[in-house]
C-alpha cells in the first residue's frame, strides 16, 4: 500500500510541478472569462447609446418616450423641442461621435405611426428594437387615451409577455431554458471528451516514458505490475480533478464578479443574453461521478497500450481505436441530443464505453431518471473492473517488452495466460 | 560453506522457439562477490531477470535467503542494477533517490537522510536539487548506483555491472562493492568482462548458450580448468622463440601477443625445458614465471570462439 501511494504521489507531483499543468489551469479561466464576459463586453460595446429626443410634437409624448428610454437603461435620452437648424447641428454631433443618435418625433407618430431615427448605426438590432418598441407602446397608449380609455386600464392592458421555456426535471420546474439545458449538455460531453482523452494519453505516455527510459525494469523488480498501474491512473486521475477544482473555483469567482460587474455597469438587462445554466447539485455529481468512470476505463485502456508500445511514435500510432471510440460516443451523443429519449439514446447511455459522456449529456437534458443513471453506473463499474483486468494483463507482459510491436493474437495470448 | 543466499535450481526460460536458460543451477554463498561470467547471449540477463522475479521460470525454482518468497517479496532486501539502466530525467536527483527507495519499502524521512548522505559521500551533493537530465553522464551513473545500495540492501545484483562505465565510476563501483562484502553483504555480478572478474569476484559461474560450464570459488576453477601454466615477457630479442612455442612436447597451447605469452604446458613437459630451450633459442626474457591461468583463458577455453557469437534470435529477445 505505501509503495502504491508512493507511485500515486509520484504521478502527481512531478505532473503538478511541470509548466503544462498550470498552462490549462490558467488556460481553463481564461477561457471562461471569455464566455462569460465577451457577451456583456459585446452587449455593451455600444455601451449606453447618447441619443437627443427631437421633440416636435404638440402633446407630453415626447416627453414621455424620453424618459422611457432613459428607463430602459439603453439609452441616454434627452428631449430638445424641435427648431431650425437643431437637425443639421445634431448631424454633426453624430458625426463627430459625440452623439450616437437622435430620434425626429412629430405628432404623426401618435397619428399615423411614423417617427424617424437617424445614427450612425442603424443596424445595430437590440437598439432599434426598444426604440420600436417603446415608442409603439406608449403612442398605442397616447391613441388609446385619445380615444378615451381609462389610462389605468391601458397600463394594464400593456403587461408586457415574455414567452419563457422551462424544463421539467423530475416533475418539478427547474429556471432552466431548452437552450440552457442543450448548451450544458454540450458543454459538459465536450468537457469530458478532451478531459479523459488529454489525462488517458497522459498515463499512457507516462508508461511509455517509463519504458523508454529503463526505470521500469527497477519498479517491476520491486512493486506489482498492477500496483504500477493502478498508481499511474489513480495519480494522473488525481491531477486531473484538481485540475477541475482550479477550473471550478474560478469559474465561480469570475461568476460573481460577472455578477457584480453586471449589475454596476447597468447591464442587468444585458446580462440576459448570455446567460450561464445553472449547474445543481445532482448535475455536479453525476458529471463528476461519469468523469470518474469515464477516465478510469479509458486510462486504463491508455495504460494497456502504453505498454505495448516501445515509443512515442508508436503509442500515437496505437492508440487510434481507443481515441475513436471515445470521440464516437461524443459524436453518439451530439445525435442523440435532438431526441434525447430515443432508443438509440438510451443504450448509448447503458453501454459502459459510451455512457460516460451519453449519461451527463441525458442528464442534462432531462431525459434521464435516477434508476437509469443508476444502472448505467453499475455498468460502467462493472466494465471498469472487466477493462482493467485485461488491461493489467497486458500491461503486465507488455511492459518489459521492447522492439517489435505485439501482434493482436499476441496480446489475447498474453490475456489469457495472464 | 556458508548459507547460501541464493539458490538457483535447474531454473529454465524458453522464448519462442529458443531456450535462454537451460536447467541452469547455481548457488551463492554468503558474503561473497559471485561473478556470472558469460559471452553475449549467453542467458546472464534472463538468468538475473528471473531472480528478480521479472520473468518467471517455466521450470525449476529461485530461492532466495534460504526464505519462501519471490524476488520481488524480498526487494527490500536485493538492490538491482540492469542492465539497461534509466532514471526519471526529468525528476530532481533527491526524489528520484527517495522515491526508487520508496519502492524498496524504505520511508520517506529515512529515504532522504540516507539519499544525503550517499550523494555526499560521492560529491554529487550540490546536484541533490538539480533535474537528472542536466547531469553529465558519468554523474547520472553515480545516481543510478546510489539507488541500488541506498535501501542497504543484504544482496547486490549487478546485471553487466561495469559496462559503460567510466575509469572514475568503474573504481567508485569496485570500492563500494569492496566494501559491502566486507560489511557482509552479497553481490552477484554478471559481466562478459574477464580481467574485472578476476580483480573482483570470490567465485565464478560460467554459462554460455543458457548452459553452466563450470562453477566455484576462483581458486577452484583455476586449479581444475587451468593446467599448468607459464607467463613469458620478453625484453626486446625474441629469438627463435615461436619454434619452442610450436613444439607440442612442451607447450600445448600458446597464448602469444607481443612481448608477452602465455603458455600452457604440456602433460609431460617441465617448466624447466621451455626455460632452457626459450634462452638456447636466443629470447632474451625480461620475466618467465610459473603461474595460473588468468580467467580470460580459461573462459575461452571453455567457452570456444563460436560460442561468443550468439545467435541473432537470442540476441533480440533478452541481449544478454
Amino acid at each position: 500500500m505505501a509503495k502504491l501511494f508512493a507511485v500515486i504521489r509520484r504521478e502527481f507531483r512531478e505532473r503538478v510541478r511541470q509548466r503544462w499543468f498550470w498552462v490549462m489551469a490558467l488556460l481553463g479561466p481564461l477561457l471562461f472569462a471569455g464566455l462569460f464576459f465577451l457577451p456583456l463586453l459585446l452587449a455593451g460595446s455600444g455601451g449606453i447609446k447618447r441619443i437627443v429626443v427631437v421633440d416636435g410634437t404638440r402633446t407630453s409624448f415626447g416627453v414621455g418616450v424620453a424618459s422611457a428610454l432613459q428607463r430602459s437603461g439603453v439609452f441616454t435620452a434627452v428631449r430638445v423641442p424641435a427648431r431650425v437648424g437643431l437637425v443639421d447641428s445634431l448631424t454633426r454631433a453624430v458625426g463627430a461621435k459625440e452623439l450616437d443618435g437622435f430620434l425626429l418625433l412629430t405628432d404623426a407618430a401618435v397619428d399615423s405611426g411614423k417617427a424617424e431615427y437617424r445614427s450612425s448605426n442603424v443596424s445595430a438590432f437590440r437598439t432599434i428594437a426598444v426604440l420600436e418598441r417603446t415608442l409603439g407602446q406608449l403612442a398605442t397608449a397616447a391613441r388609446l387615451e385619445r380615444a378615451g380609455v381609462n389610462p389605468t386600464v391601458v397600463a394594464t392592458a400593456q403587461v408586457h409577455l415574455d414567452l419563457e421555456t422551462k424544463k421539467i426535471t423530475g416533475g418539478k420546474t427547474t429556471g432552466e431554458s431548452a437552450a440552457q439545458s442543450f448548451s450544458l449538455a454540450y458543454f459538459m460531453s465536450y468537457l469530458l471528451l478532451l478531459a479523459i482523452i488529454i489525462y488517458g494519453v497522459n498515463v499512457m505516455g507516462s508508461i511509455v516514458e517509463e519504458k523508454t527510459n529503463r526505470v521500469m525494469e527497477v519498479l517491476v523488480s520491486s512493486v506489482r505490475p498492477f500496483q504500477l498501474m493502478a498508481g499511474k491512473v489513480l495519480g494522473v486521475g488525481a491531477v486531473s480533478i484538481f485540475q477541475f477544482l482550479i477550473w471550478a473555483v474560478s469559474a465561480r469567482l469570475l461568476l460573481r464578479v460577472r455578477a457584480r460587474f453586471a449589475s454596476t455597469t447597468a447591464l442587468s438587462d444585458s446580462a440576459s443574453v448570455f446567460q450561464i445554466p445553472h449547474v445543481s447539485l445532482g448535475t455536479a455529481a453525476i458529471f463528476t461521478a461519469c468523469f470518474i468512470g469515464g477516465f478510469l476505463l479509458y486510462s486504463s485502456m491508455y495504460a494497456a497500450v502504453g505498454a505495448i508500445s516501445s515509443s512515442d511514435q508508436e503509442a500515437r500510432q496505437a492508440q487510434q481505436p481507443v481515441t475513436w471510440l471515445l470521440v464516437l460516443s461524443f459524436f453518439g451523443m451530439l445525435g442523440m441530443l435532438n431526441d434525447p429519449g430515443s432508443k438509440l439514446a438510451v443504450i448509448l447511455s447503458l453501454i459502459p464505453f459510451t455512457s460516460p459522456i451519453a449519461v451527463p449529456a441525458r442528464w442534462a437534458a432531462g431525459t434521464l431518471s435516477a434508476g437509469e443513471v443508476t444502472l448505467a453506473l453499475v455498468l460502467q463499474a462493472v466494465g471498469i473492473v472487466a477493462v482493467t483486468w485485461v488491461a493489467a494483463r497486458i500491461y503486465r507482459v507488455g511492459i518489459l517488452m521492447t522492439g517489435k510491436r505485439p501482434s493482436l493474437k499476441e496480446i489475447v495470448r498474453w490475456v489469457r495466460v495472464g | 560453506m556458508n548459507t547460501a543466499i541464493l539458490a538457483a535450481d535447474h531454473i529454465v526460460k524458453r522464448f519462442a522457439g529458443h531456450t535462454a536458460v537451460d536447467g541452469l543451477t547455481l548457488t551463492v554463498p554468503k558474503g561473497v562477490i559471485y561473478g556470472l561470467l558469460g559471452p553475449n547471449g549467453a542467458g546472464k540477463t534472463t538468468t538475473i531477470r528471473m531472480i528478480m522475479n521479472i520473468y518467471v521460470p517455466d521450470s525449476g525454482s529461485v530461492r532466495l535467503f534460504g526464505e519462501d518468497g519471490t524476488g520481488r517479496d524480498h526487494s527490500a532486501r536485493i538492490g538491482y542494477l540492469p542492465e539497461e539502466r534509466g532514471l526519471y530525467p526529468k525528476m530532481r536527483v533527491l526524489d528520484v533517490l527517495v522515491f526508487l527507495a520508496e519502492m524498496r519499502g524504505v520511508s520517506r524521512r529515512v529515504a532522504r537522510a540516507r539519499a544525503g548522505e550517499w550523494l555526499e559521500r560521492l560529491g554529487l551533493s550540490d546536484w541533490r536539487a538539480q533535474k537528472v537530465n542536466a547531469l553529465s553522464k558519468g554523474m547520472q551513473q553515480k545516481v543510478q548506483f546510489i539507488s541500488t545500495v541506498l535501501h542497504d540492501p543484504d544482496l547486490l545484483v549487478m546485471d553487466e555491472a561495469f559496462a559503460g562505465l567510466d575509469p572514475v565510476n568503474s573504481q567508485v563501483l569496485k570500492d563500494t562493492v569492496l566494501d559491502l562484502r566486507g560489511r557482509g553483504k552479497t553481490i552477484l555480478l554478471s559481466t562478459h568482462i574477464m580481467e574485472q572478474a578476476e580483480k573482483l569476484c570470490d567465485s565464478v559461474c560460467i554459462i554460455a548458450r543458457g548452459r553452466k560450464l563450470v562453477d566455484g570459488t576462483l581458486a577452484d576453477v583455476k586449479r581444475t580448468h587451468g593446467g599448468r601454466h607459464v607467463i613469458v615477457n620478453f625484453d626486446g630479442a625474441r629469438g627463435d622463440a615461436d619454434r619452442v612455442f610450436a613444439d607440442r612436447r612442451l607447450v600445448s597451447k600458446a597464448d602469444v601477443s607481443g612481448q608477452y605469452a602465455e603458455l600452457e604446458l604440456a602433460a609431460s613437459a617441465d617448466a624447466q625445458e621451455i626455460l632452457q630451450a626459450l634462452v638456447r633459442s636466443g629470447a632474451r626474457l625480461a620475466r618467465f614465471e610459473l603461474a595460473e591461468p588468468s580467467l580470460n583463458k580459461i573462459f575461452i577455453d571453455l567457452v570456444g570462439p563460436e560460442a561468443a557469437t550468439p545467435t541473432a534470435r537470442s540476441e533480440a529477445v533478452d541481449g544478454g
